[in-house]
């Protein structure tokens, strides 16, 4: 009985201090990808492209108010677009330019100004201001998006069609 | 001579005196508004004249780099900067420049300055764009020597070129105001849109005879999307989707416009995002008339 108990104690101990330690070594930044930094944000990018479609068919829709949520994505996004492009991360599937890495703090402040304006227009939407919403995202696209997709992106060959809405 | 009749060849002479300066005093008569506003919009429709400026630079005032297989030029200064840009020139000089490449010095411009398409500006627009040019502040950069490494480039090929080969749009006797025709005048000339979505002959003239069908290595080394209506290679947008991409950057899937799209589409002092929506839709329904040309760019 005594043996019992001592060893699930062991047993008990070991898995804390294992733990303990896995806690101390963790990567300080969450890994919540595949870990192929091209891939990642790639997934990440269909995600914002795909809200972004969607606060624009809401607008048209004459529901500016409820675009809180998608706002909301758009601007935690922002807030990883750093991390996803580690210095040298192109490969050929990549359509990211050598120039982000050239003048890293102007592209970190086209994605800080990316999640400003998401927050902006999440607390618009909060707010229930349509007439604001409406005014913001009337020029989001080419003022929070494109003025990183400008210098730092290769653009898409192909012009796609719109996504079918779910 | 009587005292009278010395006071009447003296207000004669006074006279003619000023009937001679009319000319010259009407043509150093400010622009009014309404000219200058119609220039501005030119100004954007042609995407903000963007190659004259280096993004985040002064507006117009050259100092961009193309590469071509003849070597590298720099787009020039067109602030009105006397000295360094073109406020020394008049407005029959900045147009025959503009339309047909050629500098006031006789100097024939390298066509990356895509003039043989800009020669199909009407005359009243292209007066509008002088206006406007004019009135953006002077900056004073020298324009930078262009470095051509092929041998007799200038002197042999490219007369030969221009005559043989490079396709060349005709100007419209009064500017289109509506309808498809207005998009065609907009896309074919003012909007340039040919120069990179237009594939280019083994001559790097444009292929004309498919027109708009994308060009896999257009400039700066981009692929450029086939915008003819083709069903698995083309643009398949609604002509609504066509013209809110102009305006705002924004495809029906949504992605945003960036690279050289999204710089005409933001302009610099205007772009094609200050176009009417009457204009953007002229501009759709031209390139729904266009014939489908399959032409798969990228992968």
């Amino acid at each position: 009985m005594e043996l019992r108990l001592v060893r699930t104690g062991m047993i008990l101990a070991s898995l804390v201090a294992l733990a303990a330690v896995g806690c101390a070594t963790a990567p300080k930044t969450p890994m919540m990808g595949t870990g192929d930094p091209v891939a990642d944000r790639q997934r990440l990018m269909k995600n914002v492209g795909a809200n972004w479609a969607d606060i624009q068919a809401k607008v048209k829709a004459g529901a500016p108010e409820t675009v809180a949520v998608n706002a909301e994505a758009l601007s935690l996004h922002a807030q990883r677009i750093p991390t996803l492009f580690p210095e040298g991360s192109l490969t050929d599937k990549s359509k990211a330019k050598p120039e982000i890495w050239q003048k890293w703090p102007e592209f970190a402040a086209a994605a800080k100004n990316l999640e400003n304006r998401s927050a902006t227009l999440r607390d618009q939407a909060v707010a229930k201001d349509g007439a604001a919403v409406t005014t913001t995202v009337a020029t989001f696209g080419r003022e929070a998006c494109g003025t990183c997709h400008t210098p730092f992106r290769v653009p898409p060959p192909q012009q796609q069609p719109a996504q079918p809405r779910s | 001579m009587s005292r009278l009749a010395r006071r009447f060849w003296r207000l004669a002479a006074l006279l003619l005196l000023f009937l001679v300066s009319l000319p010259a005093l009407a043509s150093a008569q400010a622009p009014s508004a309404a000219e200058l506003a119609r220039g501005k919009y030119v100004f954007g429709a042609t995407g903000g004249c963007g190659c004259h400026t280096v993004p985040k630079q002064p507006v117009n005032a050259g100092g961009r780099k193309y590469d071509g297989p003849f070597g590298s030029v720099y787009s020039s200064n067109i602030t009105p900067d006397r000295e360094t840009g073109i406020g020394g020139w008049t407005d029959e000089q900045i147009i025959t420049a503009t339309r047909l490449g050629l500098r006031p010095n006789g100097e024939r411009l390298i066509p990356v300055h895509p003039y043989t398409t800009f020669n199909g500006m009407a005359a009243d627009d292209l007066k509008a764009l002088v206006a406007f040019i004019r009135s953006v502040p002077p900056v004073k950069r020298a324009n930078q020597p262009k470095k051509i490494s092929v041998p007799m480039f200038e002197s042999v090929f490219l007369p030969a070129w221009l005559a043989a080969f490079a396709p060349r749009e005709n100007p419209p006797t009064s500017v289109p105001s509506s309808g498809v025709a207005r998009g065609e005048y907009l896309v074919r000339a003012v909007g340039h849109c040919g120069e990179c979505h237009t594939p280019r002959t083994i001559t790097m003239a444009t292929d004309n005879s498919r027109f708009l069908a994308g060009n896999p290595k257009g400039p700066e080394d981009s692929e450029v999307p086939n915008i003819t209506p083709d069903k698995t290679t083309g643009l398949q947008w609604s002509e609504e989707e066509i013209a809110d991409y102009l305006g705002t950057g924004n495809k029906p899937d949504g992605d945003v416009a960036g690279g050289l799209m999204g710089e005409v589409i933001e302009g610099t002092l205007a772009g094609y995002k200050d176009l009417t929506k009457a204009d953007r839709l002229a501009i759709a329904k031209y390139l729904k008339t266009l014939p489908p040309i399959k032409n798969k760019i990228g992968k």
